[in-house]
């Protein structure tokens, strides 16, 4: 766990295109899917009954795509701090995550451009597992110019 | 996901004419969904407001530590002048409320339905099984303690039968337009869905 990240804003004047983001490590537990699943609603069995699961040719349970525009969403914030607005996120879903695997996310920056009163970052990122690519993703965040304007 | 490759008509054997006309009829029947309206007529409206109860749930799954959705001093010093939701529970607040009992034989379905669906055509024609596969949001603003969302959805488009690694079936999209009480939009999520025949393996 990275400590105090997420209470320190980012200035965007000091973002440049091809900046890595901190990068974030989750070990998946049944817990965490269920969890994930569970708060963000989404009660469909094969993210919390593993016998459902296999029955849909699945060999376990399997993180819900809401969690994963959840995790996506607080490794962004996380970097970019509290004074950020997420303006947009896609998410391309690859390979299913199980129980049991370890989910590194990674991330750049793609471009960066500034308006009138908010600073503009684009990224790409992804998430690899064991078994490969478990999904790719693109988003834009809306910073504050300025250290003051958190 | 399961990567895209070719339509069923075009990397089959010759198929018999009265199946080839099913397949046909099937096609046609999926081309008129394409524009409709997925769930209640007229959109559908959260069953309770953005509440920090549910917000404080969904930050502990996933440790997400922005103070500004459950910090009420950063909060209101912050650009947000208040607690907010985090962006992407704009589809959870719209999530209907499931009915448990049932809900495996109703293949994950959260409530029962009258079977009048636009994707019912699919399940009637055995392709029971739903993975998501791909979502993209575009966010207007951040949600305060409170409020009451509604959404819109309609289909967009309705690919080819495809053979992926889990088993044939239809990538189906829709797009969900997401309005506050003053019918103003907070956000539009685009969403997809494979809705496919049960029996490969998912990995």
């Amino acid at each position: 766990m990275r400590v105090g990240v997420s209470n320190k804003n980012l200035d965007w004047h000091g973002v440049k295109v091809g900046d890595a983001l901190p990068p974030m490590v989750i070990d998946l537990t049944a817990t965490r899917i269920v969890a994930g699943a569970i708060a963000t609603r989404d009660f469909m069995p094969v993210h919390h009954d593993r016998s459902y699961a296999n029955s849909q040719g699945a060999p376990d349970i399997f993180m819900n795509i809401l969690s994963d525009t959840g995790y996506a969403s607080r490794f962004l914030t996380d970097w970019a701090g509290p004074g950020a607005m997420l303006k947009k996120l896609a998410i391309r879903l690859g390979i299913p995550a199980f129980p049991g695997q370890t989910l590194s996310y990674t991330g750049r920056v793609t471009a960066t451009k500034e308006t009138a009163d908010s600073g503009i970052v684009e990224l790409e990122f992804k998430v690899t597992s064991e078994l490969g690519d478990h999904l790719s993703g693109t988003a834009v965040l809306d910073l504050p110019l300025t250290r003051s304007h958190a | 996901m399961p990567s895209a490759t070719r339509p069923e008509l075009a990397s089959h054997p010759p198929v018999h004419e009265s199946s080839k006309d099913e397949a046909t009829r099937f096609r046609a029947t999926l081309a008129g969904l394409v524009g409709q309206p997925v769930g209640p007529a007229g959109g559908s409206v959260g069953p309770d407001p953005v509440n920090q109860a549910m917000i404080r749930h969904w930050v502990a799954a996933f440790e997400d530590r922005n103070p500004v959705y459950t910090d009420s001093q950063v909060a209101a010093a912050s650009r947000f002048g208040g607690i907010v939701a985090p962006p992407l529970m704009l589809q959870t607040w719209l999530m209907a409320t499931p009915k448990i009992t049932g809900i495996a034989e109703r293949g994950g379905s959260p409530v029962e339905s009258d079977g009048s669906g636009p994707l019912a055509v699919f399940d009637e024609a055995g392709f029971t099984g739903t993975l998501a596969s791909n979502s993209e949001f575009e966010i207007e603003r951040y949600l305060h303690l409170g409020e009451t969302i509604s959404a819109t959805t309609l289909i967009e488009s309705i690919s080819d039968e495809k053979q992926t690694r889990i088993g044939r079936g239809y990538f189906v999209t829709w797009v969900t337009t997401y309005l506050d009480e003053a019918l103003a939009v907070v956000g539009r999520q685009r969403f997809r869905i494979l809705k496919f025949k049960p029996g490969g393996a998912v990995a």
